[in-house]
């Protein structure tokens, strides 16, 4: 009975409601990423003539590119630099903001603001904060009697003057997703573990961390993901300085995205090799997330 | 006693981070007050008089256009983008049909799968499709989102009771009268909080602008920010002046929907 009724429903609407996202994805997002591997495989510019050359970028990319290597290197590095801390800090605040009954919409709102500000002014603000003669921060360090300290134009500050961005921005996003776990955890487990006299440390380690196990997992991997397309913070914090170096300071922030980004739109359009870089990027992501998803879930069980 | 210190430190360590949260917006706030060559000879922490000097220059450039640009991209983007994704929600959810397994681990690779990543070939599509030096570009890509899709499903398998939808089948209302009249209220605080998210992503894009748009009249706000410096001069205040203004519709939008956003949240993804 149920099936036949069911049945009758089985084909024109489910096709109605899931057709248009399927021909959008496939129009504006999956065909586009085709023709970039098909891309990867010819030698072209842009405007020349096409040139099949088979897999010679990506040999080129793993026998003669070190720039490919390092801008891995870069885009692992501040991510490691930046999205750890940023992930505890939201599960710590957004634990402390949980108990907070008054002013807790303030609270939230105010600490989500970073999250929302424009790219652009989140790059023009770090400029004017870490800048060597002017920023404040190195103000501040001047009038404590310090010596200014070139935090954007040294290759071991400017990555991290960049994790920093991450953090100031994305925290707030952490804190959010956290709330919103922590408010679906059942209010009497913590009224239990406070009867049998935990402290709340231990409630925090025993009960709220691993009851947030499902938002940690879709955090984690979604933060790799975006991790890996890292473009907007380090490029906009050097778009302001005189210097327009591409990947700044020795080169040591220029992201995977930021390199892909240069090859394929910069003064020497190569956008074959660009096609075959962001194939590589494809294929870490998938990768990274694929194994980020298994160990997550092994340590489930 | 020992609750009372306890709530003290709470409440300093919240304050603080509140503090550095702000600061940064504040400061964007600040220096959009003063004239650009003032900015760095004051420490720019309290509002100067220059305000209504620097939104004269930005208004006296292309502001006006750039900024409906962007709320022109943004609320289209988020509009079918929103009903997209619901759309798909609906359709995992009440219905049975062959490869429905396999449609829902394709969705949940399709969130892997940043747009960036194809925008060579998303380029040459645009130029032969002969929109290249349009505004649609920046829209398309919103159409079929991912994370939104990925969402939206987990989140109407939460929020509408299927017995809702199987009775007003038995009482032959028509399916998309279902959708708009059932489940449609059933997801609203899922709506708003992929509203919200879907006009944010688009109204901040920057990397796509930066590759096709070449011309003034298809600036968006971040492509104007940056066309005000130039190799001569580059104007921080008005820069930041337009920043400033650029903020104001994701404030009003977040500070309206902020309640829905936790909520939307709980609901979705997050247990997902």
């Amino acid at each position: 009975m149920k099936n036949t009724r069911l049945s009758k429903y089985a084909g024109f609407w489910p096709t109605i409601f899931i057709a248009p996202f399927c021909i959008f994805f496939f129009v504006f997002n999956l065909y586009p990423i085709l023709y970039s591997v098909y891309m990867s495989f010819l030698d072209w510019n842009g405007y020349s003539e096409k040139k099949f050359i088979g897999i010679e970028n990506y040999v080129n990319i793993f026998t003669k590119d070190t720039t490919f290597w390092s801008s891995l290197f870069n885009t692992v590095k501040i991510g490691l630099l930046g999205f750890p801390i940023s992930i505890i800090l939201g599960l710590i605040f957004a634990s402390l903001l949980s108990r907070v009954v008054r002013g807790r919409r303030f609270l939230q709102t105010s600490n989500f603001l970073p999250y929302i500000t424009t790219p652009v002014a989140i790059g023009m603000m770090f400029t004017f904060l870490f800048e060597q003669h002017i920023g404040m921060v190195n103000r501040l360090i001047t009038a404590l009697g310090g010596e200014a300290v070139n935090f954007i134009g040294s290759k071991f500050w400017a990555p991290i003057v960049i994790a920093f961005m991450i953090i100031w921005k994305d925290t707030g996003y952490f804190i959010v997703m956290y709330l919103a776990g922590i408010t679906s955890i059942p209010e009497d487990i913590y009224e239990a573990a406070e009867i049998d006299g935990a402290s709340k440390v231990q409630t925090f380690f025993h009960i709220t961390v691993p009851l947030l196990k499902n938002v940690t997992v879709f955090l984690v991997i979604t933060s790799m993901i975006y991790a890996f397309q890292l473009f907007d913070e380090p490029n906009l914090l050097f778009t302001n300085q005189s210097s327009s170096t591409v990947g700044g300071p020795g080169q040591s922030c220029l992201t995977m995205v930021w390199n892909f980004y240069n090859q394929a739109f910069g003064p020497n359009p190569r956008m074959g090799y660009a096609s075959a870089l962001s194939c590589m990027l494809f294929l870490i992501i998938v990768a990274v997330s694929l194994v980020g998803m298994k160990v997550m879930n092994k340590e489930e069980d | 006693m020992a609750k009372n210190i306890r709530k003290t430190i709470t409440a300093i360590i919240l304050g603080i981070l509140t503090v550095i949260s702000i600061f940064p917006f504040w400061l964007m706030f600040s220096m959009s007050t003063y004239k650009s060559e003032m900015i760095f000879q004051n420490n720019p922490i309290l509002p100067s008089d220059y305000f209504l000097e620097n939104l004269k220059t930005i208004f006296a450039s292309n502001f006006v256009q750039s900024y409906g640009n962007s709320l022109f991209v943004s609320i289209l983007s988020m509009v079918i983008g929103v009903l997209v994704c619901s759309m798909v929600g609906y359709g995992m959810y009440a219905y049975k049909f062959r490869f429905k397994k396999q449609l829902n681990i394709f969705i949940m690779m399709t969130m892997m799968v940043p747009n960036q990543i194809g925008i060579i070939g998303y380029m040459i599509e645009m130029r032969n499709l002969g929109v290249n030096n349009t505004l649609w570009p920046l829209i398309f890509t919103w159409f079929a989102n991912g994370f939104g899709t990925y969402w939206m499903i987990s989140f109407v398998k939460q929020a509408v009771p299927m017995e809702l939808i199987e009775s007003a089948r038995i009482d032959g209302a028509n399916e998309l009268r279902i959708f708009g009249s059932i489940v449609v209220p059933c997801i609203r605080p899922g709506i708003v909080t992929l509203c919200l998210l879907l006009f944010l992503w688009s109204w901040n894009n920057y990397m796509l602008p930066l590759v096709f748009i070449n011309k003034q009249d298809n600036y968006t706000i971040p492509i104007f920010v940056k066309s005000l410096a130039s190799a001569f001069r580059t104007d921080y205040g008005a820069q930041l002046a337009g920043l400033t203004l650029a903020t104001i519709p994701l404030l009003i939008i977040f500070i309206i929907g902020s309640k829905s956003l936790i909520k939307g949240l709980t609901a979705g993804a997050v247990k997902g």
